[in-house]
């Protein structure tokens, strides 16, 4: 995985509870400059699917799989 | 072997498939006990167990007359269907290893929470029963009370939504430049095993019960079950049903709990036509309908119901513990009002009990149920395009502008 992009910013929702992953994902992809890479560290077991699956909905695509890291996942989307 | 098993505890289940044995399951249940998956009306009996235990005289209390306050939370099936509930999902949590406590950064939302808490608590008790009691028991059950709670619920939801939006609620997360480490992964994994000892000593009372002949008891302990490992498997949040659609046009939870109650509505009316029962009907009223909106409004303020926190409090996120508490403050504040204040008085008395199986008979009462359901579902699926089709022309003229 070290030939992947490094990532541009780093949302860190560890503690945050569903809806709040998804907004705070969505709000801060919808704040950047196309192109840039955005990091989301989260462990609420909900946005383990809300958040990639409406990452894709509204339109962002994925820079590579997610990463599962213990009890919280990795997420790596490009605005 | 462990190629069976691994997916089983370790990934989610889709929820269509758990609402639709849920569905099944609830169905099941009313069947052998002539009672229903209910939550709420345990925490009210819970508030009044405290009530008692700080020596406050209850005994002139209607509502808790109304609920059957009786014995202790240990020997009412009701209890076990609560605590049952919980620790189905501390099992399955445990054997995914995906216990860790988690707190939110945002110290507001222990506030919101509790408030969140207190108003759905009061929200469900007044109208006699949260969303379980209406969507997944109401409904089937063909009680006219759970159609005005659902459109009342969407009602109170959508005004929680739009105080979810505002920047006040919500809080700014922390947004850092360039990547962060992850945390360190511990290499032990132990959760498995404590949740196995926990089901061996749990399946051990279940059959305690039924050896020495307390058959509801181990019912409710073992449909309690049933449904804990189900609602944490299939991350059953019937907050969010409503809620993201407003939010974010997503659409999934609530087209499962609505597939969910199909099914069980069928499953229901053959049940009450072999078996001869008589179905569950809850006044419908004013309160109804306020305490619809207020559930709606607290839910989402809280994040979650009476259903939802207990699977999230036992992933370990202590922010539902205030919830718990505002849920038990709530429902016995209700009880209070009930009689002491004016709330039977305006909102309850000049309600009645409407059961379509009585007004329109089975076949009727079936098919308005699955008309109902499908314009449900059909509006669901109109509010997700009208949601997408508005975020197309914002991307639109974004683009545009830049």
């Amino acid at each position: 995985m070290s030939a992947e992009k490094e990532a541009d910013f780093t949302l860190d929702l560890r503690g945050e509870s569903c809806p709040y992953p998804v907004i705070y994902t969505l709000e801060t992809l919808e704040g950047m400059n196309k192109g840039e890479l955005l990091q989301v560290i989260t462990d609420c077991p909900g946005s383990f699917r809300n958040v990639p699956e409406e990452a894709l909905a509204h339109g962002y695509t994925f820079a590579q799989d997610p990463v599962q890291n213990g009890q919280e996942y990795l997420f790596y989307i490009y605005a | 072997m462990k190629s069976l098993i691994q997916p089983i505890f370790t990934r989610y289940w889709n929820p269509y498939v758990v609402l639709l044995i849920a569905g099944v399951l609830s169905a099941l249940y009313f069947g052998l006990t002539s009672t229903v998956w209910a939550v709420t009306g345990e925490f009210t009996r819970l508030g009044g167990d405290l009530l008692l235990l700080f020596g406050v005289d209850i005994s002139g209390w209607q509502y808790f007359d109304m609920v059957h306050l009786k014995g202790t939370t240990w020997n009412r099936p009701d209890g076990w269907i609560v605590w049952g509930m919980f620790i189905g999902a501390l099992i399955m949590v445990l054997f995914s290893n995906s216990f860790k406590i988690r707190l939110p950064k945002q110290k507001r939302r222990y506030i919101q929470g509790l408030v969140g808490g207190i108003i759905a608590g009061f929200g469900a008790r007044l109208a006699l029963g949260c969303n379980l009691a209406a969507f997944f028991t109401g409904v089937p059950q063909f009680s006219i009370h759970s159609w005005i709670f659902i459109v009342a619920t969407g009602i109170g939801t959508f005004f929680g939504a739009q105080l979810t939006k505002t920047r006040w609620w919500k809080g700014k997360p922390t947004l850092t430049r360039g990547a962060a480490k992850p945390s360190n992964v511990k290499k032990r994994v132990i959760q498995p095993y404590v949740g196995g000892i926990i089901a061996i000593l749990y399946i051990g009372l279940i059959i305690y019960f039924f050896a020495t002949g307390q058959k509801f008891l181990g019912l409710g302990a073992m449909f309690g079950l049933f449904f804990g490992i189900l609602i944490e498997r299939g991350q059953i949040c019937f907050t969010s049903a409503f809620r993201d659609l407003f939010l974010v046009g997503r659409s999934v939870m609530a087209k499962a709990i609505i597939i969910g109650m199909a099914v069980s509505s069928i499953l229901t009316v053959i049940v009450i036509s072999i078996y001869d029962l008589t179905p569950i009907t809850q006044i419908a009223a004013m309160s109804t309908f306020v305490g619809g909106v207020l559930f709606g409004v607290g839910i989402v303020m809280a994040s979650g119901c009476e259903t939802g926190m207990m699977y999230r409090l036992m992933e370990g996120q202590l922010l539902f513990l205030p919830v718990f508490a505002g849920n038990i403050i709530g429902a016995t504040f209700l009880a209070y009002a009930w009689d002491h204040l004016w709330v039977y008085n305006v909102l309850v008395k000049g309600g009645s009990k409407i059961n379509l199986l009585d007004s329109i008979g089975p076949v009727g009462a079936i098919s308005a149920t699955l008309v109902m359901l499908g314009v449900l579902y059909a509006l669901t699926v109109y509010w997700e395009k009208r949601y997408h089709r508005k975020l197309a022309v914002k991307r639109g003229m974004k683009a545009h502008v830049s």
